[in-house]
């Protein structure tokens, strides 16, 4: 490298810079989060006066914010299992299913993540009033799912399209059934994408706002529901606290998914 | 033990399954009805936390039943949405505009029956004046809260809002979605026109009242008060009050030409299964012992006049016939009737 | 493709479960709010509504709503712009990394935004950028400026924060795209004499358009429907549709003429993923006739 010409290294460096801004870019409101969390003063303020737990605990301590991460766990793993067992086997069906106008079939998988969400939200509740069923936990579990099988559609059809049929059709040869295929080939085969898949709709449903705001019912409150009501009365490090809570939690995850499946390539959407 | 011998013959089997399958999918309403329970709304924050400790156990212990309140925005909508016959809420409580919007729609009853809510004979006239819908509860100020260490000069007046001085630092409402803002504008109609119902003279003055921070909630305008992001601002008085005793540099301010009122009202839904524990509820809001809880927690002014309050909180919220008759009962039939109108102006107004 | 392509495999039938699913639970609700749309009340609560188009005629009347309509698509252009510019070397970088170890650290950095919550990831802005946040306090601090700057309340503020959000969507969408590219092709331009700057451009970048239409695709959609940043950052001083339709649902209870913008911005979506599908079969096709 060191006998590369000057302006090839500067170019390099120009990259590599860009890069490192974007990186910190991406993560700075995140420290702000963690310093709000810790400052003592319940407003925001900055520089911060010193550092205390006293948001934690008053976290760790409220029964509507425990309530709600717990009811949010629930809800997003729910969701998680329901969007990966529709996606995947949607995806599969897509991929290799010949069916008849699959890419338009492809294209309406994908449209509720092209909608906004709101009024998907309002739409659902409004057909639960129709279907006269309340506002039951599946019900919110399954307008997280709709707006989540997009995401597991998308990293499930990437993997298909990217391994090789050969192996498929050289089990056929060899006299396997199509189900039995699957089951002993691809399904192994397009595990990375599918739990990529099963990441995203994690992700979608711990974060999902629009949708949860007119499914969730009382004592039945998803975080990000109870934070940014919490918000309009109480503008503390309460808030800053639940934030860091999930990121560790966020984390854990993506390091288990790490050591897990690995993340290489596959974490795409 | 009993043992059936007689064979289920197919049609009762079908009877068997679809009932069973009704039952199912009905389950939550068919456990609502079996416990008893009244379905509410509320605030969170304080007022939150004081009723879900303290207030709602001894109810529910009194009155051997199950409260569930939605504490999640909005409120209307849902109500909106839901079956008039079979209602989301039993008791709606929210401020005062949204319940006439409500009567509007017919989803809430105008009146409360005070044969059924003895405790209604004990509030202050305003409280079920010609102004409201079902019966106000608690009420707050809404004026002007400042800082007191910026070295502002001394307000007085509402007009004191418009003064250059505060640019920059001057606080306000999302006028389309907070009943502050709303009544912010009935009141600059009032201040540089014929009254109220001047709209014109209140857009010119909103006009010139900018720039302006909003919030789109009392909740927000405090902390930004708090941290100094905002010097001057609309606020009712319970979001300056409630911080009494901890040494914060703000004040509030009821301006020489009257406070507006901002009611905190309870309605019952025409759908109501359990009207006589709806009806109970109100007069448990109502009754002094609650009133007092509440109105020392959250700082608002209790409508039960025969409330005694502690000396603080007594000095500061309106607990006397003669305070009471400063505040001013905005008539937000005629606003929500002019709403749509109003919005679009006042959007076009307000934007960057 | 051989004759198998004739017959369905029975596979299609995995379809069914999902097809069911968007059957009861996306085109019924959408269908509701499409007839909601046109209807004087709301038919699931009340009788004797009738057909009205007064919803459609009072976007059309007013041209306040054209310009909510343009703010929002173009909130949404400027955030899919930033998030692909800022988003594409980062993308490149990722997909060209060697260590697993440093993928895996920038993965995270990544993924843990997408996971910090969109309340509180707002939030975070608002305290970096308010008049009191830490922008400004170390500015004043310095001494560098007199009065807090405005960094909050306008369309930068709600475009920084949307790009900030939706980076990860772009760079997730392309991290595969490119890294799919060949990387020998790049370096036999590069040895047939071209400058690395030229080689990506000429290679790199053209290979990698499909993956910058999804991306862009996705993050535009995302933009355009976002809520809670546009009101935090926003401080309700630049109206978007998603607001509207929230404020017409909450505070005004006018669910036909809410029903009737949200057909709007579905109107838009759909002619996006349309146009989209369009200019990815000519790409594809000028592909396969090369």
């Amino acid at each position: 490298m060191t006998s590369a010409p000057f302006s090839l290294r500067f170019g390099r460096f120009c990259y590599l810079a860009f890069n490192v801004g974007v990186v910190v870019f991406l993560l700075a409101p995140i420290a702000i989060v963690f310093v709000f969390a810790l400052n003592p003063t319940p407003y925001i303020q900055f520089p911060p006066v010193g550092v205390s737990m006293r948001w934690f605990e008053k976290f760790f301590a409220s029964r509507d914010f425990m309530n709600a991460l717990w009811f949010s766990l629930e809800v997003a793993v729910l969701t998680t299992v329901a969007a990966t067992l529709f996606g995947a086997s949607a995806a599969l069906a897509l991929a290799r299913g010949r069916l008849p106008g699959s890419r338009a079939i492809t294209a309406i998988m994908l449209s509720p993540l092209m909608l906004p969400a709101i009024l998907t939200g309002l739409a659902l509740f409004q057909t639960y009033v129709l279907l006269d069923v309340g506002r039951p936990t599946w019900g919110l579990v399954l307008g997280h799912t709709i707006v989540s099988i997009p995401y597991v559609v998308r990293t499930t059809l990437a993997v298909l399209h990217n391994f090789d049929t050969r192996l498929e059709e050289a089990a056929q040869n060899l006299g396997a059934g199509a189900l039995r295929t699957y089951f002993e080939v691809t399904l192994p085969l397009t595990k990375p994408g599918v739990m990529a898949g099963a990441v995203f709709a994690f992700i979608v449903s711990f974060d999902q706002f629009p949708i949860s705001l007119f499914l969730v019912s009382p004592g039945h409150e998803t975080l990000p529901i109870t934070l940014f009501n919490y918000l309009k009365f109480d503008l503390d490090g309460t808030i800053g606290a639940a934030s860091v809570v999930s990121i560790v939690l966020a984390v854990l995850v993506v390091v288990g998914l790490d050591r897990t499946v690995g993340l290489r390539s596959y974490a795409e959407l | 033990m009993t043992i059936i011998r007689k064979p289920v013959n197919r049609r009762q089997f079908l009877a068997v399954a679809a009932t069973a399958g009704a039952g199912i999918i009905a389950a939550p309403h068919v456990a609502r009805a079996q416990a008893a329970t009244l379905r509410i709304t509320g605030w969170g924050g304080k007022w939150g936390q004081t009723m879900s400790a303290e207030l709602i156990p001894a109810f529910e212990k009194e009155f051997k039943c199950k409260v569930e309140t939605d504490t999640a925005f909005p409120f209307l909508p849902k109500l909106q949405a839901s079956s008039r016959s079979n209602p989301v809420y039993d008791v709606l409580h929210t401020n005062s505009n949204e319940q006439w919007a409500a009567l509007e729609m017919g989803i809430v009853e105008a009146k409360i029956d005070p044969k059924q809510v003895p405790n209604i004979a004990d509030v202050y006239p305003y409280a079920v004046s010609d102004k409201i819908v079902g019966v106000t509860i608690f009420t707050s100020a809404i004026g002007l809260g400042m800082r007191t260490d910026k070295g502002y000069g001394k307000v007085t007046s509402w007009k004191d809002l418009w003064d250059k001085a505060y640019d920059g630092v001057r606080g306000g409402y999302v006028i389309p979605v907070n009943s502050l803002g709303q009544a912010f504008v009935m009141m600059s109609g009032m201040l540089y026109g014929k009254g109220m119902t001047d709209l014109d003279a209140a857009y010119a003055a909103l006009e010139k009242v900018k720039p302006m921070k909003l919030a789109d909630f009392t909740g927000t305008m405090e902390k930004m008060i708090l941290s100094g992001e905002v010097g001057l601002a609309v606020i009712h008085d319970s979001g300056i009050l409630r911080y009494d005793g901890q040494n914060q540099p703000t004040a509030f301010v009821a301006p020489s030409e009257g406070v507006m009122a901002l009611e905190q009202v309870l309605t019952l839904t025409p759908g109501t299964k359990v009207r006589e524990l709806a009806n109970a509820y109100v007069n448990y809001m109502l009754s002094p012992g609650v009133q007092k809880t509440l109105a020392e927690s959250v700082w608002y002014s209790p409508a039960n006049s025969k409330v005694k309050l502690d000396d603080k909180y007594n000095d500061k919220l309106l607990t006397t016939p003669a305070k009471v008759a400063t505040l001013i009962q905005p008539d937000w039939k005629w606003y929500n009737a002019h709403k749509d109108e109003i919005d679009s102006r006042v959007n076009r107004i307000f934007r960057a | 493709m051989k004759a198998t392509r004739a017959s369905v495999s029975p596979i299609a039938w995995l379809i069914a479960p999902s097809a069911l699913l968007f059957a009861l639970f996306f085109f019924l609700p959408m269908g509701l709010m499409a007839l909601i749309s046109v209807l004087s009340g709301n038919p699931v609560v009340q009788s004797n509504v009738t057909f009205t188009g007064k919803y459609y005629a009072r976007i059309l009347s007013d041209s306040y709503y054209f310009e909510v309509i343009w703010t929002t698509i173009r909130i949404g252009l400027f955030t899919t712009l930033a998030a692909l510019l800022v988003g594409y070397p980062l993308a490149h970088w990722m997909a060209r990394i060697r260590g697993r170890t440093a993928y895996a650290l920038l993965m995270m950095s990544v993924l843990t935004p997408m996971l910090t919550g969109i309340v509180v990831r707002t939030f975070a802005w608002m305290a970096l950028l308010s008049d009191k946040g830490a922008i400004n306090q170390t500015l004043t601090g310095l001494g560098l400026i007199a009065k807090p700057l405005s960094l909050m309340y306008n369309e930068f503020s709600i475009v920084l924060g949307l790009t900030h959000i939706y980076i990860p969507y772009m760079v997730l969408t392309l991290v595969g795209v490119i890294g799919r590219i060949d990387e020998r092709l790049e370096h036999a331009a590069q040895n047939l004499g071209a400058s690395p700057l030229r080689a990506f451009f000429e290679v790199t970048l053209p290979l990698s358009l499909p993956g910058i239409l999804a991306g862009s695709l996705l993050v535009f959609a995302l933009a355009i429907s976002a809520y809670v940043t546009p009101i935090l950052m926003g401080g309700f001083q630049i109206m978007t549709l998603p607001m509207l339709i929230y404020q017409q649902i909450s505070s005004s209870f006018n669910v036909g003429f809410a029903a009737a913008l949200g057909m709007v911005l579905l109107a838009i979506s759909l002619a996006l993923i349309i146009a989209y599908n369009r200019i990815l079969g000519m790409i594809s096709g000028q592909r396969d006739l090369q």
